[in-house]
């Protein structure tokens, strides 16, 4: 029957083929169509799906940032982090009010200080700032005289507007909330430490207690409620401070407006928003 | 109706085929909705809840306002104070054992929170709150190190102590001896 059928088709298409090799040459072509077939059913099936959520998600706040829908935009604060090194007295406060606030395990920092020395031979040491102070800690100490200038950096994350972290995450773990926070949802991460390496400043470290990714968040639930982050509220001399930068009226805009600042590691294009006062070029 | 069973027996491998694809193509869609977060997408790829459930978390470092809220007296007594920046949580702890006390006690006059002059190490700790008076509290911001700026006060306590004319050095043992409590001056 079948033998039947192929020679009529071959008679209809009217082609040259012998029986033997027609048949060949169909199944090849059955073959090649019900492949197609398949994986275009499978790409429409995953299609409609996706373009749903992304179209959902752009209009909502994906695009947004990028400028989809002006009206929230308009609304939505841009927030800033301003760290004055000429302030920084290293005491450490932010540290323990950050390891409070957050649940930070011993041993891990979401926000650290450094002690930048530049001596008077050109040479530069960079030391972390102990948690509890200088006092009682058995840092050595330095002599004065050799100094040629110092400052206490304190680093915490950039919150980057183009961030490497969040290009490398595997699963929709690392995102950027529509406020331009870089946050991590602790329920999707893995824990693969990849985004601990993609920082080019260092700031995640894998929890061992949640098992995930962790970082500053610049306390975003206290953000959310009007409060100031715990390391600035913390901080005895206002070397931190946390705002709108895109209200001209606040004062973290006003010190920008006014004093010269830099943000690390500009050369990289991350986009980092967390602007420093009074550093040098060695600090990275 | 002969060509009917013909039919179907000439291409029951081809329904075989199609019906694999459909249940491998239902079974694909099905595992994808229930892996997928409710929430997946609202504002771009990753689930949107997390930052609800972020913004949920308590709190924890009190500001002065929720101290000042009962120790008026505290806040008028440093409101001149050279070290009004310094938070009550730096020398006090964060206290939030204290805090729930002192909430419930407000609300209801059956329940009372014992006076401070009764506080011994056992209740401090209970409660989550403490009173600092040694040295390392005033040093851990005024500790004379390299990298402080030029006009914050830097203390050396040998030789403070040896200009201020003190025999001993462990004499006085705390700053406070001399330089008072809450509205502690240079």
């Amino acid at each position: 029957m079948s033998e039947k059928n192929d020679h009529s088709n071959c008679q209809c298409n009217d082609s040259n083929c012998a029986g033997e090799v027609d048949e060949v040459e169909l199944r090849r072509q059955f073959l090649h169509k019900i492949s197609t077939i398949t994986m275009g059913t499978m790409t429409l099936a995953l299609f409609p799906a996706t373009a749903g959520d992304g179209s959902d998600g752009e209009t909502a706040g994906g695009a947004d940032l990028a400028g989809g829908n002006p009206a929230d935009k308009e609304s939505r604060p841009v927030y800033g982090f301003l760290v004055d090194t000429e302030k920084c007295i290293g005491a450490g406060k932010c540290l323990t009010a950050c390891r409070v606030e957050n649940n930070v395990p011993e041993g891990n920092y979401r926000t650290w200080v450094e002690r930048y020395i530049h001596f008077k031979d050109g040479t530069v040491q960079v030391d972390l700032v102990p948690e509890e102070g200088f006092a009682g800690s058995n840092m050595p100490k330095v002599d004065p005289e050799s100094v040629d200038r110092s400052y206490f950096v304190p680093k915490l994350c950039n919150h980057c507007e183009d961030a490497p972290c969040n290009q490398v995450c595997p699963v929709p773990a690392s995102y950027k909330s529509p406020e331009g926070f870089e946050l991590i949802d602790t329920d999707q991460c893995v824990g693969c430490s990849y985004c601990v390496q993609a920082c080019p400043y260092g700031v995640r470290f894998i929890n061992h207690d949640t098992g995930a990714a962790d970082k500053c968040t610049w306390c975003y639930h206290r953000v959310m409620r009007d409060e100031q982050p715990a390391c600035v509220e913390a901080c005895p001399v206002g070397a931190r401070l946390f705002g709108r930068v895109d209200d001209p009226e606040s004062e973290i805009s006003k010190r920008i407006a006014k004093i010269p600042t830099q943000v690390l590691k500009e050369h990289l294009g991350t986009g980092p928003k967390v602007r420093y006062v009074g550093i040098s070029e060695e600090v990275t | 109706m002969n060509w009917i069973r013909a039919f179907v027996r000439d291409t029951r491998h081809l329904w075989t085929l199609l019906f694999l694809v459909v249940a491998s193509g239902a079974g694909f869609l099905f595992v994808r909705s229930k892996m997928i977060p409710e929430s997946f997408g609202q504002y771009g790829p990753y689930r949107a809840t997390a930052m609800t459930d972020l913004a949920a978390l308590p709190s924890r470092f009190q500001a002065d306002a929720t101290c000042l809220e009962c120790h008026e007296d505290v806040g008028e007594e440093r409101a001149e104070a050279v070290h009004i920046t310094v938070r009550c949580v730096h020398c006090h702890g964060l206290g939030e054992e204290h805090i729930v006390q002192a909430r419930k006690a407000a609300e209801s006059s059956d329940v009372s929170i014992d006076p401070a002059s009764d506080w011994d190490g056992d209740f401090m700790t209970k409660i989550d709150l403490y009173i600092t008076k040694d040295r390392a509290t005033c040093l851990a911001c005024h500790e004379s190190v390299v990298g402080m700026p030029e006009d914050f006060q830097k203390i050396d306590v040998a030789e403070h102590l040896e200009e201020m004319g003190a025999g001993e050095p462990e004499d006085p043992e705390t700053c406070f001896e001399c330089h008072g409590g809450h509205d502690t001056a240079p």
